[in-house]
């Protein structure tokens, strides 16, 4: 048994305690937004956020993580709510920035890696609100166990997303 | 010039039928008819009609108008990341209705069951009239009808604006118009439906001229983009049926090894899972995913398989299709603007040319690994929950697989990683080794390919090499071009799980297959350079490599991958041609205008040059370098005609000499395609597929033993990080007198390579012929 708190909600997991967290998330308590594309934490699809870090959900033995805070992408518009103390009727109907930005700038292709690129772009707007755009790349490409990797080539469009979504942050609410 | 408004009407007699007058609801839907066959022309074959598709004589559709004025719209095409079917399919109907984009309330595509035409997902703007156009124009016309009868006015004094038809003072919504009755219009299709290319809308209806236009030409959102976003969207990785059972499939040990022996669960760590064995096939599966993950891992490693060394080795790969591969058996192909007598020309030349080109194999590598749930039920139906190109094609291989008949197949289609090219013949991977083990287990299963099992096991573009020749007159004009294209062939849709078990599928590639499944080299890069007076292309196919030799005829299997075909034939010419000028003392940019005569090419081309900074002069610059640490810049141009868009690059790179590496820091890209539908979507489309060619130039090599792929994950098989990539510009050319659209999703990722080859060449005065262009063969190059 391993006690997980994500995205604000407690879950006792009957798994063992060498399974990847991607695959619980995924399939004991239905949070799809982390993907699995490598197993191998070379791309960035699985990520979450584990007290504010990207961490590849993949390689991650679920026992570590037990009792630490867990945010997925379906956690994102909650963890913006709690840091900008949104009334509750507010935070139905808003997205996290970051999410709002990558709409906004039509970022994806086929979507299947921009889970990672929006938690990353989340960890590196907590930590600096207005990166320079080699800020930016640093991030994507050497700040993680590997690269965020986007097999689509959305990367300027990531680029525009996360200057967007830190425009946003910076007005709050 | 022409518009679609002047293009011949045939309308083929679609007809309005009313069923009865209902209560409440009411609908219109467009279904498509068999009714009429001896409407079609003589050679049109009666589209089959199956069960578990839907059914043209009951409410099977592509459009319906409902009550409230909203609208559905159904496709088989099946959105990969292009988005077209939620923006520009949306576009084109509510612009042929009518209506907002806002009134196109649902996208239905895909499944197998809900949409009418099959087909794949590529060329979505099928040459400017993609079949949910005609499908919307004959919508319209039968609603301009009942209008008429309703209102009392002819048809030829109303008009529509918003979903709002008016004439002589009176006005009725759309959907006051199929209020409280159930229509339906038939309309005339053919083709077959399972067949790579499904259906076809037939007949010439009238549409919308382009001058009228209000929707095309915006950048509305995609919808599909929110959902996914905000983690609302339901993945093919997302689907669990009760009662799934999680699989892993332990692939053999060699691209041609049989099995020997399969090994057995070890129990006592892994109690609830089971080896399933067909063939070769070797699957085990468990009830949770991490069991079989972990028993899947303790089998393989008890499995035995022959030993098998059949492939040449990826150091050896150009030597063998040189001297050994089998370019005899297939007939050579001749390109359409084959003319003159290029072979005395060249004898005679003043300057010439001789080179030979190179490109590696590619992955297409989707960032997710392949996967599949199937559920095959006692009855014998069997569903399959899946990500791919071209389900309705894929239905009929299972079927084939299976020894039935397609109606017993139903393929239900989401959204997963993009393929490019890979699965649009019905093969992604993971699918028929799903239906195989649930048909043995008798449950439903989920097969989820790991990443090694998706980089060996999956097909491949293939690798090709090209032969120039090429002749420059006392004016430093091309004289004579002559060019043999030679790549194995590039369609391989065999469902790979069906092979192992040694079950039917589709024939392998041969010199006598269909279009699909011939091993020949179709020239498939239309020629732009009119005024060259002499021209010859030519290709030559031949057997996928290893594909003979192999035990189990697998070998090295290849499928289309983004631009297929045209970018193994576009980076030796356009290389070639940028060479041409530097033999001509010519800038290469102004060399490729003076050779064109098509105002659109030399369009692109001054667009391109203008947006880029381009510096007009030969190559390579005066000061070239081949030695030293520091970075020299250098600049190459490329050009490509497909699927009615222009298309024009520039690259702009940096070479560091000492250590042979390259970084492109600006790639501006001019595309005219005609009438821009979405910018903002053709933009995104485009940049991906820019940064996806700096990939193919620079990162991408499949490399392989005398067994089998090597280049198992993303270090082995490296693509770009976001730091590789520099500026990226866009150019879009809207040029709506064209009168039709072209696409815009390909062609992108195939511009770069000779673009950039072109610009090391101009840095350093040496000539990379060879893809990828990775620093130690460069630095190799800059060495002699």
């Amino acid at each position: 048994m391993v006690t997980l708190n994500v995205n604000g909600v407690r879950h006792d997991v009957e798994a063992p305690d060498d399974t990847p967290l991607l695959y619980v998330l995924r399939n004991d308590l239905q949070l799809i937004g982390p993907q699995f594309g490598c197993g191998l934490a070379q791309c960035g699809a699985c990520s979450v956020l584990v007290e504010g870090k990207e961490v590849r959900s993949c390689i991650t033995p679920v026992a570590s993580v037990a009792n630490q805070e867990i945010t997925t992408l379906e956690g994102l518009p909650a963890r913006w709510a709690k840091q900008e103390s949104l009334s509750v009727e507010e935070a139905k109907n808003t997205l996290h920035p970051v999410q709002q930005a990558w709409i906004e700038e039509q970022t994806p292709q086929c979507g299947f890696c921009q889970n990672g690129m929006m938690i990353k772009a989340t960890e590196l707007l907590e930590s600096n609100p207005n990166p320079t755009l080699a800020q930016i790349k640093d991030a994507f490409t050497n700040s993680g166990p590997s690269p965020n990797l986007c097999r689509c080539g959305t990367y300027v469009a990531i680029i525009e997303a996360v200057q967007h979504a830190a425009t946003i942050m910076a007005k709050g609410r | 010039m022409a518009t679609m408004s002047e293009r011949p009407q045939n309308v083929l007699a679609p007809t309005l039928s009313r069923r009865q007058f209902i209560k409440a609801g009411g609908i219109l839907v467009v279904g498509f008819s068999v009714a009429g066959p001896e409407l079609l022309k003589a050679d049109t074959a009666k589209p089959a009609v199956l069960k578990n598709s839907l059914d043209p004589t009951l409410g099977s559709s592509w459009i319906e108008v409902h009550p409230d004025s909203t609208i559905l719209i159904r496709t088989g095409k099946n959105d990969f990341g292009q988005g077209s079917t939620f923006t520009a399919y949306r576009q084109i109907v509510a612009d042929e209705l009518s209506v907002p984009f806002e009134a196109i309330t649902t996208v239905v595509q895909g499944h197998t069951d809900q949409t009418p035409d099959g087909s794949g997902a590529f060329d979505f703007l099928g040459g400017g009239t993609p079949n949910i156009r005609k499908a919307a124009a004959y919508t319209y016309q039968a609603l301009l009808d009942l209008a008429s009868e309703k209102l009392g006015v002819p048809k030829a004094k109303l008009s529509v604006k918003d979903g709002i038809v008016s004439g002589n003072g009176k006005s009725i919504s759309y959907g006051d118009l199929v209020k409280n009755q159930q229509l339906k219009l038939t309309i005339p299709v053919k083709g077959d439906l399972t067949s790579i290319i499904g259906l076809t809308v037939e007949g010439n209806p009238p549409m919308k001229p382009v001058s009228e236009y209000t929707v095309i030409g915006k950048s509305f959102k995609n919808s599909v983009i929110s959902s996914k976003v905000a983690a609302k969207e339901t993945w093919a990785t997302d689907v669990r049926l009760p009662g799934m059972l999680h699989a892993r499939v332990v692939h053999p040990k060699t691209l041609g090894s049989t099995l020997v022996s399969a090994g057995s669960v070890d129990k006592s760590k892994f109690p609830h899972s089971q080896v399933i064995v067909k063939g070769n096939l070797v699957g085990v599966i468990a009830p949770t995913e991490w069991e079989a993950i972990l028993a899947a891992e303790q089998v393989a490693s008890a499995t035995k398989w022959t030993e098998w060394k059949g492939l040449p080795g990826n150091a050896k790969l150009y030597q063998h299709l040189r001297d050994e591969a089998d370019w005899k058996t297939t007939p050579v192909t001749k390109g359409e603007a084959n003319k003159g007598d290029a072979a005395s020309t060249l004898a005679s030349a003043h300057k010439k040319l001789s080179a030979t080109y190179q490109l590696a194999y590619m992955k297409h590598a989707p960032i997710g690994p392949t996967m599949a749930v199937a559920d095959v039920k006692a009855d014998g139906t069997v569903h399959i929950y899946t990500h791919n190109q071209n389900p309705q094609e894929l239905r009929g291989e299972i079927a084939m697989m299976l020894r039935t008949t397609p109606d017993h197949v139903i393929v239900h289609a989401y959204p997963g990683p993009g393929h490019y090219g890979r699965s649009n013949g019905g093969n992604a991977g993971a699918e028929d080794e799903a239906v195989l083990l649930s048909q043995a287990v008798g449950k439903p299963v989920r097969v989820q390919w790991m990443r090694a099992d998706d980089m060996r096991w999956s097909t491949q573009s293939p690798a090709a090499f090209s032969d120039v020749q090429l002749a420059i007159d006392e004016k430093g004009k091309i004289a004579a071009y002559q060019i043999d294209h030679y790549m194995p062939a590039m369609q391989d849709d065999r469902l790979i799980g069906a092979v192992l078990a040694g079950l039917p599928t589709m024939p392998a590639p041969n010199p006598k297959g269909d279009f699909i499944s011939s091993t020949a080299n179709g020239i498939s890069d239309p020629w732009v350079y009119a005024p060259v007076p002499n021209v010859i292309e030519r290709g030559h196919g031949t057997f996928q490599v290893g594909q003979q030799a192999s035990p189990l005829a697998v070998g090295l299997r290849d499928h289309s991958m983004r631009t297929p075909g045209q970018f193994q034939q576009n980076y030796p010419r356009e290389l070639a041609i940028s060479e041409a000028a530097t033999l001509a003392g010519a800038d290469a940019l102004q060399f490729r205008i003076d050779h064109a005569t098509e105002e659109r090419v030399i369009g692109v081309l001054k667009a391109v040059r203008d947006a880029s900074g381009w510096d007009t002069r030969p190559s390579p610059r005066p000061d070239a370098v081949s030695t030293g640490s520091t970075p020299i810049r250098g600049r190459g141009v490329s050009l490509m005609f497909r699927n009615q868009t222009y298309w024009a690059c520039v690259c702009q790179i940096a070479v560091t000499p000492d250590k042979g590496t390259i970084m492109v820091e600006k790639s501006t890209i001019a595309v005219d395609p005609g009438i821009v539908i979405n910018p903002m979507q053709l933009k995104r489309n485009v940049e991906g597929g820019a940064v996806m060619g700096i990939s193919h130039a620079l990162f991408e090599e499949m490399l392989f033993d005398e067994s089998g792929i090597t280049t198992d994950d993303w270090i082995s098989y490296p693509i770009p990080s976001m730091a590789d990539i520099g500026e990226i510009k866009v150019v879009l050319l809207n040029n709506p007198k064209v009168g039709t659209y072209g696409g815009g999703s390909e062609a992108p990722n195939a511009l770069a390579a000779s673009a950039i080859a072109a610009a090391l060449h101009d840095a350093t005065g040496k000539v990379m012929r060879r893809l990828p262009m990775k620093p130690p063969y460069v630095q190799a190059l800059l060495k002699t």
